[in-house]
């Protein structure tokens, strides 16, 4: 079994990165779609060198809510209409939503929809109203140290993947036991988890829960106070003359243009 | 109330105070006036000087009556210890077992008692001449700090009783003369003397401060006088009555002593201007002529004088030294004669000139007997007074001459300048040696000495040789002295355009002193030889009375005095004055002839050139130094700033091969926070 | 049984692992500030995931509330975040990150895009048009050619 993971996993990594790269934003056209096959093989490659999940109804589940997942991630990288990625990464938070209630975890999974989708219909608002929709920019189409930045991201990965196979195939040592499955029925996996969840989070942690209230507030305030300066009082408009633009609404930058200073 | 540790105290004290008052009220509040300070002081200076004789003379009688004693115990002297300057317990010699000590003590006995009434009865001439010579210089004030200040000095180089303050002094008086030859420091030729000055007596002050070092070292002391330490055991002086009575010591042979001497001898060739270290003294006449009067002819210059002769046992004992002392005072006599054959510049004739008695007056020091000390004594005190007349004389001159003092610009004062025309002609009769004048006695005195050693004894051929080259140096003397005279105030008048208005006699201010002085280098001499005064109140110094009751074994003594010797001087004299009377006012055009001849045989070149001297000097050790001093200043240059610059450029070079970390790019960031992770996590995992 | 909770809870941690990875390299590549922002996000998506996994491996309630905590301060890092983008488009009239390398040291030249070819200009679109029906209204002229702030 082992050498066999030697293999899969940081060949696994590898093929996913390059595949990642030629996604990239940067690369020419042509390159693209392979590098979307190529990732998949790579990530079916690190998924074969895991530790299968038993039950083959919670695997194909799985795997198949891994894969939007990983697909909508990798098409925020990938899109050059920033519209496009900004749908992709809401589908990844799907996939994450799904993932959390497949743990058992369903609040979670409802609060990452409810609020995640909620902060991400407003960006998807900025995106519409800032954003050259069509990636015409010249700097949605080019990436910043995309060979660097690649490699590192799988490096990344490439040191936590054997820590993490070892210690599925030879847990102990590195975890302690797990609790026995009827205690975890009664706990995390209850029926009514929300209520223990509820219990535990406003019993335990009820001053973290207003100090993340007020955090919020201030959020709230400190986004307003920065949007709100710099707002300049158009004069108003003479009869015969066009109103004067002001002056930081400047016109969006035309194709291909270069960086302004 | 006039007691002698009163008056020994007295003396340097008042001067210092001088020094004081002058420097901080003269800028401002005397102004013309600074002169007051000064001559009050030399006044009660000279005054205190005087009585400060008769006190000790009398006392030294007291002590033991008339005739001469017969130990050293019987010599006078009186310490008066100021305080204590340093003590070191642990420093202990083998010898006397006693810690090292110096204290600030004055001694009063007949040496210092004959010095100090010349240094400042000199002075206060000088003081009052100055005060006309130097009226309307904008450096009044500071010229009058300086006289005091190295009055001062001098006042307590001849009375303190310990060898390291007799260095102390001595640099002080270097630094007085440096300060003073550079009075006009605007101008750079007198810049460049008084560095001259001070560097060439650095090289003396060497040899003195080595000697001083083997003193301790071989005598365990540097006091003159015996001291008593706190367990009342006697420590002998060097000089003192206990300590020359070690007979071991005395006559012993070994190097040791001959090398102290011989250091000394440097030392005071420094001070002195004696061969090689000679070259000084002439462009020391950059300086202001009063100046010249006091410090280069008739004070500073003889502290290597009296040095010797403080250390006379010293020297007698260590055998071999006198001699070269001798050779070295005759050499010196010799060649500034020569070279003051030629020269134009009447004050570098009298500079010479007084190199040329200086070597006179160690003539009589090397010839290692009581007669020869007291001779060069002799001399030093009418040197002082005849040399200082024929300075302010010339300063006269140049004063009316409106301040040119080549003898090629002008002639025929006679008429002119009648007081300073006396006063100059009774200064160089003086000089010349003519009869009855005082430096007629005193140089007839050393010759004599000389003559005596030259008889029999220990080398007694060298002594004749040194004794001919003094006979003929007199004679030189003699002719270039009254060279000097008939061009200055003999022949057709001539008045250089820079005169101007100032072509007259000088104030009175300044001819009373010229006169007090002709009056004393007319008679001191015949006073105090005829008496005997001077040779009798010397030997009352315990080192000098060590001499008279221990003479060397091998000198024949001889103390009557021979009828040859002044006849011979005599004679040579009136031949020089002859000649130059022949060559300068009546036949002028041998003169011409002659200067052909000698010119023909390149002894004209060479004297006028005064022998080259400074140029062999400054090709063997200047220009070397120089060169070194380049090659040290490029070294640092290169090396060692090089060094600190390039410490210096490390941080701004590292910095600069940093820069490119912060370029402002956000991107570029994040990745540096991703590698950063990364590293963490492998060495957390790993 | 054991077995099975280590290989879910392995499982889940690389995909959050991936997940992570893949937000950081895209917060590196990109250059638009507002998919800059969404990559961070997926970061935190990525821990989360984590966080639960443990949670449940351990039987204890802490991974979930500390999501739940996460989520609250993502909410407030959009805010600000947003806020902060607007401001600086206000500026430059350009999302980009490269507009603003004033804080580099002073000797080095800025980054500058060298030319990439243009995507060809689309033609306007060719809207059916129909006849106006109707008056033409009176708009006053401020309105059509002055735009409000965004």
């Amino acid at each position: 079994m082992r050498p066999l993971e030697l293999v899969l996993l940081p060949g696994g990594v590898a093929l996913g990165a390059v595949g990642v790269w030629m996604m990239l934003p940067g690369a020419p056209a042509g390159r693209r779609a392979p590098g979307i096959l190529l990732a998949v093989a790579g990530a079916a490659l690190v998924a074969a060198g895991l530790p299968g999940l038993g039950d083959p109804l919670t695997s194909a589940l799985f795997f198949v809510l891994c894969g939007v997942t990983l697909l909508g991630a990798a098409g925020t990288l990938a899109f050059r209409s920033p519209v496009y990625a900004a749908l992709s990464f809401g589908l990844s938070l799907l996939g994450t939503a799904g993932l959390l209630f497949l743990q058992g975890t369903q609040f979670l999974g409802v609060a990452t929809v409810v609020v995640y989708a909620g902060a991400i219909l407003v960006t998807f608002l900025f995106v519409l109203m800032l954003a050259e929709p069509r990636g015409r920019a010249t700097y949605d189409r080019v990436g910043f140290g995309p060979g660097m930045a690649v490699l590192c991201g799988a490096l990344l990965v490439a040191t936590l993947i054997p820590t993490l196979a070892s210690m599925g195939r030879k847990p102990e040592g590195l975890l302690r036991p797990p609790p026995p499955a009827d205690a975890r029925r009664q706990g995390v996996l209850a029926s009514q988890h929300v209520k223990q969840l509820g219990n535990e989070l406003f019993g335990r942690h009820l001053v973290a829960i207003q100090g993340a209230g007020v955090l919020l507030l201030a959020a709230l305030v400190g986004a307003a106070v920065l949007v709100g300066q710099g707002r300049t009082r158009l004069p108003a408009p003479r009869a015969g003359q066009p109103a004067q633009s002001p002056g930081p609404n400047q016109p969006r930058p035309s194709q291909g243009t270069d960086i302004h200073g | 109330m006039f007691d002698i540790p009163f008056l020994l105290v007295l003396v340097p004290g008042v001067c210092l105070v001088a020094t004081v008052v002058t420097a901080a009220l003269g800028p401002h509040i005397l102004g013309p006036r600074s002169h007051w300070p000064v001559v009050v002081a030399l006044v009660i200076a000279a005054a205190a000087s005087g009585v400060l004789v008769v006190q000790v003379h009398h006392q030294a009688l007291a002590q033991w009556g008339e005739g001469r004693p017969a130990d050293p115990a019987a010599g006078y002297e009186k310490i008066v210890t100021l305080w204590q300057w340093a003590s070191i317990d642990d420093a202990h010699y083998a010898h006397q077992g006693d810690r090292f000590r110096i204290e600030v003590a004055l001694r009063a006995d007949p040496l210092t008692a004959v010095m100090l009434l010349t240094v400042t009865s000199v002075a206060l001439l000088v003081a009052v001449y100055s005060i006309g010579y130097m009226a309307g210089d904008p450096g009044y004030w500071r010229f009058f700090t300086y006289v005091s200040l190295f009055v001062f000095s001098m006042t307590m180089l001849v009375s303190v009783s310990n060898f390291v303050l007799l260095y102390v002094f001595w640099e002080a008086v270097g630094l007085c003369s440096y300060l003073l030859i550079g009075f006009w420091y605007q101008k750079p030729a007198a810049a460049a003397a008084g560095k001259k000055a001070f560097l060439v007596n650095r090289v003396g002050d060497f040899g003195f401060a080595l000697a001083v070092f083997l003193i301790w070292t071989t005598f365990g002391t540097l006091n003159f006088h015996d001291t008593v330490d706190a367990a009342g055991h006697i420590i002998g002086g060097v000089l003192g009555q206990s300590g020359l009575a070690r007979p071991e010591f005395w006559y012993a042979p070994g190097w040791t002593l001959s090398a102290i001497c011989l250091l000394l001898m440097l030392g005071a060739c420094g001070k002195s201007a004696q061969l090689p270290l000679h070259v000084w003294l002439p462009d020391a006449m950059e300086g202001p002529t009063p100046v010249s009067a006091l410090i280069h002819a008739a004070t500073m210059v003889t502290a290597g004088v009296y040095l010797v002769a403080r250390c006379a046992p010293l020297f007698v004992a260590s055998r071999d030294v006198p001699p070269i002392v001798a050779g070295i005072g005759a050499a010196t006599a010799l060649v500034a004669a020569i070279i003051a054959l030629t020269q134009t510049d009447l004050k570098r004739i009298l500079a010479y000139s007084t190199i040329s008695q200086l070597g006179y007056m160690f003539l009589g020091l090397g010839a290692g007997t009581l007669a020869g000390v007291s001779a060069g004594m002799f001399h030093l005190v009418t040197h002082a007074f005849f040399k200082g007349l024929l300075f302010l004389a010339a300063g006269s001159v140049m004063h009316a001459m409106g301040g040119v003092i080549d003898l090629e610009r002008f002639g025929g004062l006679r008429q002119r300048l009648p007081i300073t025309h006396w006063t100059f002609l009774i200064g160089c009769l003086a000089l010349a040696g003519f009869p009855l004048l005082s430096g007629f006695f005193s140089k007839d005195e050393i010759l004599s000495a000389v003559y005596e050693r030259g008889l029999d004894g220990r080398d007694a051929q060298w002594y004749y040789v040194l004794f001919w080259m003094g006979l003929a140096t007199a004679g030189m003397t003699a002719f270039y002295t009254f060279r000097a005279y008939f061009r200055a105030f003999w022949g057709p008048e001539r008045i250089p355009p820079e005169a101007g208005h100032h072509a007259h006699e000088s104030p009175p201010v300044m001819t009373r002193p010229l006169v007090a002085l002709a009056v004393f280098s007319a008679g001191l001499g015949a006073v105090l030889w005829l008496s005997g005064a001077l040779e009798q109140f010397l030997e009352a110094t315990p080192s000098l009375v060590f001499l008279a009751t221990h003479p060397a074994p091998w000198v024949y003594n001889v103390v009557e005095g021979h009828g040859v010797v002044p006849v011979a001087g005599t004679l040579v004299a009136l031949a020089g004055i002859g000649l130059a009377w022949l060559l300068y006012v009546r036949q002028p055009q041998w003169l011409a002839q002659t200067v052909r001849v000698l010119h023909a045989l390149g002894l004209y070149q060479f004297s006028k050139g005064k022998m080259f001297f400074d140029e062999a000097y400054q090709a063997l050790v200047v220009a070397p130094l120089a060169a070194f001093a380049r090659t040290c200043a490029r070294w640092d240059h290169a090396l060692i700033d090089g060094l600190v610059d390039a410490v210096g450029a490390l941080p701004s070079t590292l910095g600069r091969a940093l820069r490119p970390l912060q370029p402002g790019i956000v991107p570029f960031y994040a990745l540096a926070m991703v590698l950063a992770t990364l590293v963490l996590l492998g060495a957390m995992l790993w | 049984m054991a077995d099975a909770e280590v290989a879910l809870l392995v499982n889940y941690l690389v995909v959050g692992a991936a997940l992570v990875a893949l937000g950081a390299v895209g917060f590196v590549i990109r250059r638009n500030l507002i998919l800059m922002f969404l990559c961070a996000e997926m970061m935190l998506q990525g821990v989360s995931l984590s966080l639960a996994a443990w949670g449940r491996y351990y039987n204890d309630f802490g991974g979930q509330i500390l999501v739940l905590f996460i989520i609250a301060v993502a909410a407030c890092e959009a805010a600000i975040a947003l806020a902060l983008v607007l401001v600086l488009f206000r500026r430059r009239g350009s999302l980009d990150v490269m507009a603003w390398q004033e804080l580099r040291e002073a000797e080095l030249p800025p980054v500058v895009d060298r030319e990439i070819p243009e995507m060809p200009a689309e033609p306007p679109p060719a809207w059916p048009s129909l006849p106006p029906a109707g008056r033409t209204p009176c708009v006053p002229r401020e309105e059509t050619e002055f735009r409000p702030h965004v």
